[in-house]
């Protein structure tokens, strides 16, 4: 018997159609220039660009890094040429790109977010919109957003007023309720949401005796959170109808297929990029194989199968 | 450095040699025809982690030819483990060759090669390229001990002389290799150095005073080593060729020092625009 090894992995996010169901993390991946060598563009599908903001930022102090237990902590601190810049230098070249290209956009203040979302989504080379309301690594305003309903809501209702492009919000899980923010969220406009962004941690070099980041504090990413992110989904899932872009240690199809299985309609490759440049398209092709083996035509029918709370994009 | 225009790619390559050194130093000898080809002095590999979980682990390659080329390895945390346990016959992926290697180029006769412990290992190719053109070079190598010196027989075959140094003088200098350099007080043109970055300050110190531009060959935590997610900086001067290009900082600039020194330097990423920079064109 001959498996039938092409299932329709296509998804909708808002207007956003993609072919498969993978998305590069935003900061991970570059423009996707970087990985091109590594990669075939062609078979991801969109890459989350590096979050920009109003003005120029030059990051954070060094060392950024620092790999700890199945997972990295990072503190990049938001490097960005700013708005301006982006708009005039870089933004063309993405059109060359074979997957979609969705445009990051960070802020400190609503009016930030609105001014940035409205610059960038006019551009006939940014295909979507993802708002980071969620970076853990610029003080405690950047994640501020993510945290309050009342910021998350007002920063989502400005990028809406001023796209109709699709718009994904990115939450934060260093929160109490992430179904609440996601709740809000999804009432203010959103039309997806990317679930999660990275775990808030610390690493402590016992011989220097100082944080290993010269930010002191940085946010968790990979394998190590990869169980916090299922939950998030799963939670999530059970509160909201828009679609959701699961997050967080992906390395494999059947990691993938945890927030799949718990309610998300695509997924989002980040730090297994680090690990492996491959991990995008094995996931896509183990994907293929699991529908098949279990005779399913679609991802879409076995999305939120494991969660009896799952609501279900409208 | 200039951009070296290379093409980087997976290599899927398999283990055909290991050496153990008895301080526990590991040379992975790697069947890698196309990376023994491309490769160029300075350039390095991301090594695929066998058992996924973290991040590829960034490598100098250290020796190239006929179809091999061979990885050093220092076992200082859970990747290097993994990569040192590998024996013959084991599959590795690699990414390279990665990174602007040295500019050789730009270096006249009599040069100066500086490793600290397993820097060494970026060392072997700029020292046969350096022999092969007629020029000549001198290898200041430093270890913690006599243990931790290895190879030192592959320079000595190029003709390379060799001093060496340890921190405890179970060999040669009794102290960092810096130091030795110092007291050399040979006239070098240009020095090329490569390890931990104590040591490669010192050395842009010493050409600084003597007039001359070292390459440096930096190491930092590395995640993707691909260019793609600004882990990886290092303060350059903002007019440094290899300097990003950036607009001029602003006030949103967050602070860790003041906004007039903020608009001399810019990130700069190790694993793309380096990982050799100009000594004098570093802001450390
Ligand atoms: C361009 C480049 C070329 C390189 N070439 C080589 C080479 O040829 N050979 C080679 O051996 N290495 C080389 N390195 C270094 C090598 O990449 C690193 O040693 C390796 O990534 C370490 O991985 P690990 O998981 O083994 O250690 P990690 O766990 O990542 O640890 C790295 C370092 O941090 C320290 N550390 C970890 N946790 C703590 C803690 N809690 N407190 C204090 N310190 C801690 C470790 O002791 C170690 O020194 C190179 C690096 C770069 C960037
Ligand atoms: C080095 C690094 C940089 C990141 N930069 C951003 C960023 O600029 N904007 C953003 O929304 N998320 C950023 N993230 C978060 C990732 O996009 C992703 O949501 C998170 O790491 C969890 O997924 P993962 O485990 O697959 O990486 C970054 C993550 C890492 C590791
Ligand atoms: S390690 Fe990612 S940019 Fe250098």
């Amino acid at each position: 018997m001959k498996l039938e090894t092409h299932p329709d992995l296509q998804v909708e996010l808002g207007a956003l159609r993609l072919r498969v169901p993978t998305l590069m993390g935003s900061g991970c991946y570059g423009s996707g220039e970087e990985y091109a060598p590594f990669a075939d563009l062609a078979e991801i599908g969109a890459v989350v660009l590096k979050s920009v903001t109003r003005l120029p930022r030059l990051g954070n102090p060094t060392p950024r890094l620092a790999v700890t237990p199945s997972g990295l902590l990072n503190a990049i601190g938001l490097q960005n040429p700013g708005i301006e810049h982006y708009l005039a230098h870089d933004v063309a070249k993405f059109a060359s790109r074979p997957c979609a290209v969705v445009g990051s956009v960070a802020g400190f203040s609503v009016d930030d977010y609105a001014y940035v979302t409205q610059r960038l989504a006019v551009r006939d080379e940014i295909h979507a919109i993802e708002l980071n309301i969620s970076c853990p690594n610029v003080g405690s305003e950047g994640e501020t957003f993510a945290c309050d309903a009342n910021l998350a809501e007002a920063a989502t209702k400005a990028a809406r007023a001023v796209t109709a492009k699709p718009l994904i919000v990115k939450l934060s899980p260093n929160v109490t309720d992430i179904a609440a923010i996601a709740r809000v969220v999804e009432g203010a406009g959103a039309d997806a949401l990317a679930v999660i962004n990275t775990v808030r941690g610390m690493a402590i070099d016992v011989d220097r005796r100082e944080p290993r980041l010269g930010n002191a504090a940085g946010g968790l990413s990979g394998p190590a959170i990869r169980p916090i992110a299922v939950l998030a989904v799963w939670n999530v899932a059970a509160a909201v109808r828009i679609p959701i872009v699961g997050q967080g240690g992906i390395e494999s199809a059947r990691d993938a297929l945890e927030f799949f299985l718990a309610g998300a309609s695509a997924v989002s490759i980040g730090t297994g990029n680090f690990t492996d440049p491959r991990v995008p398209l094995n996931v896509t092709s183990g994907l293929r194989t699991y529908l098949a083996q279990r005779g399913a035509g679609s991802l879409r029918e076995i999305v939120g199968t494991a969660n009896p709370g799952f609501l279900g994009p409208a | 450095m200039r951009a070296l225009a290379t093409s980087p790619a997976i290599h899927e390559t398999v283990v055909v040699d290991r050496r153990e050194t008895l301080s526990g130093i590991v040379i992975l000898g790697l069947y890698a025809p196309e990376i023994a080809r491309l490769v160029r002095p300075g350039q390095y590999a991301m090594a695929v982690p066998p058992g996924g979980e973290r991040a590829a682990t960034a490598l100098g390659v250290y020796e190239a030819r006929d179809e091999r080329i061979s990885l050093m390895l220092a076992v200082v945390g859970v990747r290097t483990r993994e990569l040192a346990n590998l024996q013959v016959g084991a599959k590795l992926d690699l990414l390279a060759p990665l990174g602007n290697g040295f500019d050789l180029e730009a270096l006249r006769d009599d040069v100066a090669l500086v490793a600290g412990g397993v820097g060494l290992a970026s060392m072997l190719l700029p020292a046969q390229h350096l022999t092969a053109s007629g020029r000549r070079a001198h290898l200041y190598y430093g270890a913690s001990t006599a243990e931790a010196l290895v190879d030192e027989s592959k320079f000595a075959e190029l003709g390379i002389g060799v001093s060496v140094a340890t921190d405890d003088g179970t060999r040669g200098y009794h102290g960092f290799v810096t130091e030795l350099l110092e007291r050399d007080g040979r006239a070098h043109d240009v020095l090329a150095a490569c390890g931990p970055s104590p040591m490669l300050r010192a050395v842009g110190r010493i050409a600084r005073l003597r007039g001359v531009r070292a390459q440096l060959a930096l190491e930092e935590t590395f995640a993707c080593g691909v260019g793609a997610c600004w882990g990886c900086v290092v303060a350059i001067d903002r007019s440094s060729p290899q300097a990003p290009r950036f607009p001029q900082a602003s006030s949103a600039w967050d602070g860790h020092a003041d906004a007039a020194s903020a608009s001399e330097y810019v990130y700069a990423r190790i694993c793309k625009e380096g990982p050799v920079f100009w000594s004098d064109e570093l802001r450390w």
